[in-house]
């Protein structure tokens, strides 16, 4: 029987050459869908891209029409680019290595309308899909002050739930605290019973002082001398144990008004809670700034940690193999291990990126021009950081001027990466206000961006001028006449300046974010003028229910630790004050002991 | 439809006639690894080429696709832990790191845990498939072959122009 079937040599070339014609008529398709599906699972949003051909002599891709949705709104696009050509390292290829050594991209828009909604990108379990609703999550951690005045008057009552008062909880552990401090001190002042020392102390001091020394003689002189000393040091070492005992009451006594503090502390922090439950608007300038602009700076910010946490995700720093899922198919995907080399190629590298892009008006002009160098996905193989930057300027009766730059460090073991954006006369898209109903068009305005994400820690800076805001309301609801939206709309309504700054600090888990504007001292003083009682009343509602709530169990909280307070050290300054007078007494018969027994004088302690 | 028909008729004749038992529990073996691992990677092409060269039943790989691509979707967790374990091993890591970064070795996809496992789970059971598959149309054909080849259905594949396409890969 022959091992090999030599006919089927000609059914399989015609097989393997079906396969070659289909990948030559549509490999370029297969390629962009495949690019595509990657680029929508890698950066969680819909990619799409109009046109892709690959020129194999040259070792090069040419994509046309790429549009990048934005994860946040799926009807804008993030990015949008006209042209991009890559010329791609032929050899790290046979590594499944995609080394771009040049890349060209022309036409590049930002903030564009899509033309059709962006899909939703399905799988759930990917590390943008995890990286986008941790970034949802995030923005909710910032609890925009409320700028609504619901009167007050209608509130019959604030459901408080006794379980979710902060206070309830220190009390509980302020009371324990309080016990378990006045059974330790206790057994320690116990064990430290100096009664009968203090009897023995004075029946000796009354013994020698109905005593004349005189006659005791030399021996006798020296006998009672040394009966004195001998007590006169046991009454030294009971000083030395109280001495350690009041360290012990005034440590304890100490930790007892901390958690008096705490208590008070929690009780702030339930009339707040009983405050937000009432929905009572803060009405200080920087709530103000907070209610008005803290949604769209976090906003702003949002899209900044989104890409930062990608790159933290995409680039991973050191060497170590690094999981990633494997591609879509029928089958599981699995995982797919990549192990990284040293001194090898990295996977992904783009050598040196150049870009020209478009701002304002007139997208013809490609006016702007920007670089990127060393983006790789292992950043220790190639052993520098990312650099990326744009600047440009367009001249005329609307002039524009942009500044980028930025770094992706992840050589290190904590990455950090940061952008620092400018811009000048730029149009900046109008946005709502959030509870009130009218929204601004900041209009041409000077924009800045600073972000840095180091770790798990993040900064950053957003401001905003402009001379030619617009105020618009909604115009179903027509001009806000009454309530908080009447005050903010008298106030804002002719302003044409705009003026607004947002700080972030903090951690990616806990972050602050402050924001001040040119409108919240005026903004905040009127609402003052127009609601300041109903506040108040309000806030004193608040109040009187927490502290309805609390009160009887605060109350005897606070009088055991002050009965245990006033025991202990009622007790000590007692024993103290038995020893003291007891050793004066001692010194005192010792004193006069010493000059007629003819003893020299003995050193006390 | 032409390819389910196409199948069908080389499942009949692979366990009828075509070429011996041994042919065919090969060519059954073979074909196992177009079922239990993922279908697009480079090593199937290579066992794809081999079902057509060697003289093994052509018909028999067939079968052996079509029987065993629901197992390997049911078993794909199992071969997602198998290879998930050997790629995360320690031991293994020098290696997985100098054939990752040989030319042409990643696109064999081994560095992804169900291929990984998968192919590593066939290598294992090509000798039991094949074996049980020998015993298996053996005893087969001793017994019901005759009852099947007089059937209907049989009869109207057979006659099918489709059929003549098949003969060009059966065993000599």
């Amino acid at each position: 029987m022959k091992l090999f079937r030599w006919r089927a040599i000609a059914p399989l070339t015609l097989i393997l050459g079906l396969i070659g014609l289909g990948w030559f008529l549509f490999g370029d398709r297969i390629v962009r869908r495949v690019a595509e599906d990657s680029a929508t699972t890698a950066l969680g949003t819909e990619v799409d891209i109009g046109w892709l051909q690959i020129r194999t002599a040259q070792a090069s891709v040419e994509l046309r029409g790429l549009e990048v949705a934005d994860p946040f709104n799926p009807m804008r696009n993030q990015v949008e680019a006209g042209r991009i050509v890559l010329d791609l390292d032929p050899l790290p290829l046979l590594q499944k290595k995609v080394v771009i050594d040049r890349m060209v991209l022309t036409g590049l828009r930002f903030g564009s309308t899509r033309r059709r909604p962006a899909k939703p990108v399905k799988g759930g379990d990917g590390v943008a899909a995890r990286v986008l609703s941790e970034i949802k999550t995030w923005t909710q951690q910032f609890k925009q002050p409320l700028l609504s005045l619901t009167p007050v008057d209608t509130i019959k009552a604030i459901a408080l739930d006794p379980t979710k008062l902060g206070t309830i909880k220190a009390v509980e552990i302020l009371s324990a605290r309080a016990d378990s401090v006045q059974r330790s001190l206790e057994s320690g002042l116990k064990s430290a019973d100096y009664s009968a020392l203090v009897d023995s102390a004075n029946a000796l001091a009354n013994r020698l002082s109905a005593t004349n020394p005189s006659k005791l003689g030399v021996a006798g002189t020296a006998e009672a001398a040394n009966s004195v000393k001998r007590t006169l040091d046991q009454i030294a070492r009971a000083k030395q144990q109280l001495a350690e005992l009041q360290k012990g009451v005034t440590g304890g006594v100490a930790l007892l008004s901390d958690g008096l503090k705490a208590v008070d502390d929690a009780r702030e922090k339930d009339y707040a809670f009983a405050r937000g439950l009432m929905k009572l608007p803060g009405l200080d300038a920087p709530d103000i700034g907070a209610a008005l602009f803290g949604a769209s700076s976090a906003s702003t910010f949002q899209q900044a940690l989104y890409y930062g946490r990608m790159a933290q995700q995409y680039i991973p720093p050191g060497l170590q193999p690094w999981r990633k899922s494997g591609p879509k198919r029928l089958r599981m995907r699995g995982i797919t291990v990549v192990f990284p080399k040293e001194h090898a190629t990295p996977s992904f590298l783009l050598r040196d990126g150049k870009l020209s892009f478009s701002l304002g008006a007139d997208t013809t002009v490609n006016a702007f021009s920007g670089s990127v160098t060393g983006l790789t996905t292992q950043p220790a193989l190639y052993g520098r950081p990312t650099t990326f930057g744009a600047r440009g300027a367009l001249s005329g009766p609307a002039p524009i001027s942009a500044r980028l730059d930025g770094i992706l460090d992840h050589v290190r073991a904590t990455p950090r990466d940061s952008i620092d954006l400018s811009l000048g006369g730029v149009k900046l898209p109008a946005f709502d206000l959030p509870t009130l109903p009218f929204r601004l068009d900041p209009g041409v305005s000077d924009a800045a961006l600073a972000f840095v994400l180091n770790g798990d820690r993040v900064g950053g800076r957003l401001s905003v001028k402009s001379n030619a805001a617009q105020w618009a309301t909604d115009s179903t609801r027509g001009k806000p006449t009454g309530g908080a939206a009447g005050v903010v709309w008298q106030v804002v309504s002719g302003l044409k300046e705009l003026d607004l700054k947002a700080t972030l600090s903090g951690t990616v888990t806990a972050p602050n974010l402050s924001i001040s504007s040119n409108l919240d001292q005026a903004v905040s003083d009127r609402l003052k003028a127009m609601a300041g009682d109903q506040l108040a009343k309000g806030e004193a509602r608040a109040k009187a229910e927490v502290d309805r709530l609390v009160q009887d169990k605060v109350e005897p909280v606070r009088q055991k630790v002050t009965q245990a307070e006033t025991a202990l050290t009622g007790k000590l300054g007692g024993n103290q004050q038995a020893l003291d007078g007891a050793q004066k007494r001692l010194e005192a018969e010792l004193k006069r002991l010493g000059p007629a027994g003819g003893l020299p004088k003995i050193k006390l302690p | 439809m032409l390819a389910l028909l196409k199948l069908l008729q080389s499942i009949f004749a692979t366990l009828h006639s075509e070429g011996t038992p041994r042919q065919v529990a090969a060519g059954l073996a073979l074909g196992a690894a177009l079922g239990l691992t993922p279908l697009v990677n480079p090593h199937n092409l290579i066992v794809f080429a081999l079902l057509c060269l060697l003289n093994v039943s052509f018909g028999g790989g067939m079968l052996g696709w079509a029987l065993f691509t629901p197992v390997g979707f049911a078993l794909d967790p199992v071969f997602h832990r198998i290879g998930l374990a050997l790629l995360e091993a320690p031991g293994l890591r020098s290696l997985w790191t100098s054939w990752y970064n040989a030319p042409l070795m990643p696109y064999t996809n081994f560095n992804n845990s169900v291929v990984l496992g998968s192919f590593l789970a066939w290598l294992v059971l090509l000798l039991p498939i094949y074996l049980l598959g020998r015993k298996g149309i053996t005893i087969y054909r001793e017994r019901y072959a005759s009852r099947v080849m007089q059937s209907k259905l049989y009869r109207a594949l057979s006659a099918t122009k489709l059929f003549d396409i098949y003969r060009w890969f059966r065993p000599e």
